[in-house]
């Protein structure tokens, strides 16, 4: 990766930097407005920038930086775990699917290997690989990668990659002020969802997410879908925009626009899957 | 009209542009020239009821100018823009289904994803009040509206660029929100590209053809939008630095 020395936005207005070095001091004083949020209402009639006040401010210190990576590294510690013991088991993965999931496979752990090498970059160290139970503490019970269980793995990877990309969609903002973290991430979180598309497709549902439903699996996963049937979006509810109803109405409208989940809400969803 | 200009056709497949026989003509009539060689006559098409605009020329219109000294909203005008182009072309292609060879699960796939393109577009439209005030004209030069082949090459085209668009933009958004917002739509393109590359090439790696997407600043994704826009598209006080992205070729 290369990384260019010069200050980000060099290029642009000087009262732009102005207002960028303001907000570094304000971040620093911890204040919950900056200058740029002010900047932006200064424009007019904006409603996206209303929702930007409150939120603008948090989590941009290098510690926070180092946490989303650790906590990047652990689902995909879980998610490269889960394809290679799928395709090691032979007979477990359809002939006709198996350059899917080797294809996968392989992504998921360079994503590991990535993020590693990110975090020691950073002078921190890896954590290490937890055991991990794909039984979910037994809401999966008797699954163990057996040949004949593979319509278990295939649901399960359409949750796994449904995770993921809300998940790396939550902690984007935590990564706002470390370009090439941010890039690095999200360069994964759009992999993810092609991951994502291809197996729901391939499990004969639809590459995108309709209002919060989980499809066909079973109830404990509807935390990996709460929340997506969300229309409004930086201030505007999709339901009062022009030709809504013959446009694919609510359908469409939560399809177009996946939802971030929290930390605290994908921890949820994962802890089943550590042992 | 400085330059004559020329069309080379040297095989069928470069008919898969909206180029009919009545097009020809015109080009012919203000003296330009028409190479068709031999392959190509056989797919000659005619005038079949289906309205085939003649094709623009991108980078022939008006001014079109984003300017990033205004910061987060010229990023999301830059999205503005793009999405413009994608909700433009899939309505063009759900225009056409009645005379393509898409398959039933094809048109399925493109009708979505045309609802969902138009909804980001008339989204940011709302989104940027006062500041939405262009419209880009699309162009669509060398896509045949009626082959298959032809639409979902093109539909992979905009979706890999708009994944690659919006993975670029992020390191220049300021505010948690709108770097929030512009993850909500990226995935949904991944998920785009994911399935249409995959109606392409099936169960292949084409779904997803590398660990990391790409990651383009936005002077690398205005050059390859503007093959398909008339207006000429240009960024004033473009950012002059760029963290890549894992793949390094943004």
């Amino acid at each position: 990766m290369i990384i260019e020395q010069r200050p980000i936005l060099e290029s642009i207005d000087p009262e732009i930097l102005d207002t960028l070095a303001a907000r570094e001091h304000e971040i620093a004083q911890g204040a919950s407005v900056s200058s740029s949020t002010a900047a932006l209402l200064a424009l007019g009639s904006i409603p996206i920038a209303l929702g930007a006040l409150s939120r603008e401010a948090y989590g941009q210190a290098p510690s926070d930086v180092l946490d989303v990576l650790q906590f990047a590294l652990l689902l995909e510690y879980l998610e490269a775990e889960f394809y290679q013991r799928g395709v090691a088991t032979a007979g477990l993965i359809d002939a006709a699917d198996r350059s899917i999931f080797t294809t996968i496979s392989a992504h998921e752990t360079i994503h590991v290997n990535a993020l590693r090498s990110l975090i020691t970059a950073k002078g921190s160290t890896p954590n290490a690989k937890p055991n991990f139970d794909f039984t979910a503490k037994g809401n999966l019970a008797g699954f163990n990668f057996a040949v004949g269980q593979y319509e278990t793995f295939k649901a399960l990877a359409m949750a796994f990659e449904d995770t993921g990309v809300r998940a790396y969609k939550g902690q984007a903002p935590r990564l706002i002020n470390d370009a090439a973290a941010l890039s690095a991430a999200l360069s994964i979180h759009s992999v993810e969802a092609r991951h994502a598309a291809e197996i729901r497709r391939l499990r004969g549902k639809k590459g995108w997410i309709s209002g919060s439903s989980r499809e066909d699996l079973p109830a404990f996963t509807q935390g990996i879908y709460n929340g997506e049937d969300n229309q409004s979006q930086g201030g505007v509810m999709l339901s009062t925009l022009p030709g809504y109803g013959a446009n694919g109405g609510a359908t469409a409208a939560t399809e177009a626009f996946d939802e971030p989940l929290t930390k605290a809400e994908v921890t949820a969803i994962i802890t089943p899957f550590l042992a | 009209m400085s330059q004559r200009p020329t069309i080379t056709i040297p095989d069928a497949g470069m008919l898969a542009t909206p180029r009919t026989r009545r097009d020809i003509l015109k080009l012919l009539a203000v003296g330009g020239t028409l190479v068709l060689l031999p392959a190509a006559l056989a797919a000659c098409a005619d005038d079949n009821g289906v309205t085939q605009p003649q094709t623009r020329q991108p980078n022939t219109g008006s001014p079109l100018i984003i300017d990033f000294a205004k910061g987060d909203i010229a990023v999301l005008q830059f999205a503005y823009a793009l999405e413009q182009l994608e909700a433009d072309f899939y309505t063009k292609v759900v225009n056409a289904f009645g005379s393509s060879n898409l398959t039933a699960d094809d048109k399925s796939v493109l009708q979505d994803i045309k609802y969902h393109e138009v909804i980001h577009r008339e989204f940011l439209k709302a989104a940027l009040g006062s500041a939405n005030d262009f419209t880009v004209t699309p162009t669509y030069p060398g896509v045949n509206f009626n082959d298959r082949r032809s639409v979902l090459t093109a539909a992979k085209t905009f979706e890999d660029l708009g994944v690659a668009a919006y993975n670029g933009a992020g390191q220049y958004i300021k505010s948690t929100d709108f770097l929030t917002l512009a993850g909500k739509i990226v995935s949904v393109e991944a998920r785009h590209a994911a399935v249409i590359s995959d109606l392409l090439s099936p169960k292949t790696s084409a779904f997803a053809p590398t660990a990391f997407d790409d990651v383009f600043r936005p002077s690398k994704v205005a050059s390859a939008a503007q093959g398909f826009i008339v207006d000429k598209v240009s960024l004033n006080n473009a950012p002059g630095t760029f963290v890549q992205g894992p793949n390094n070729n943004g």
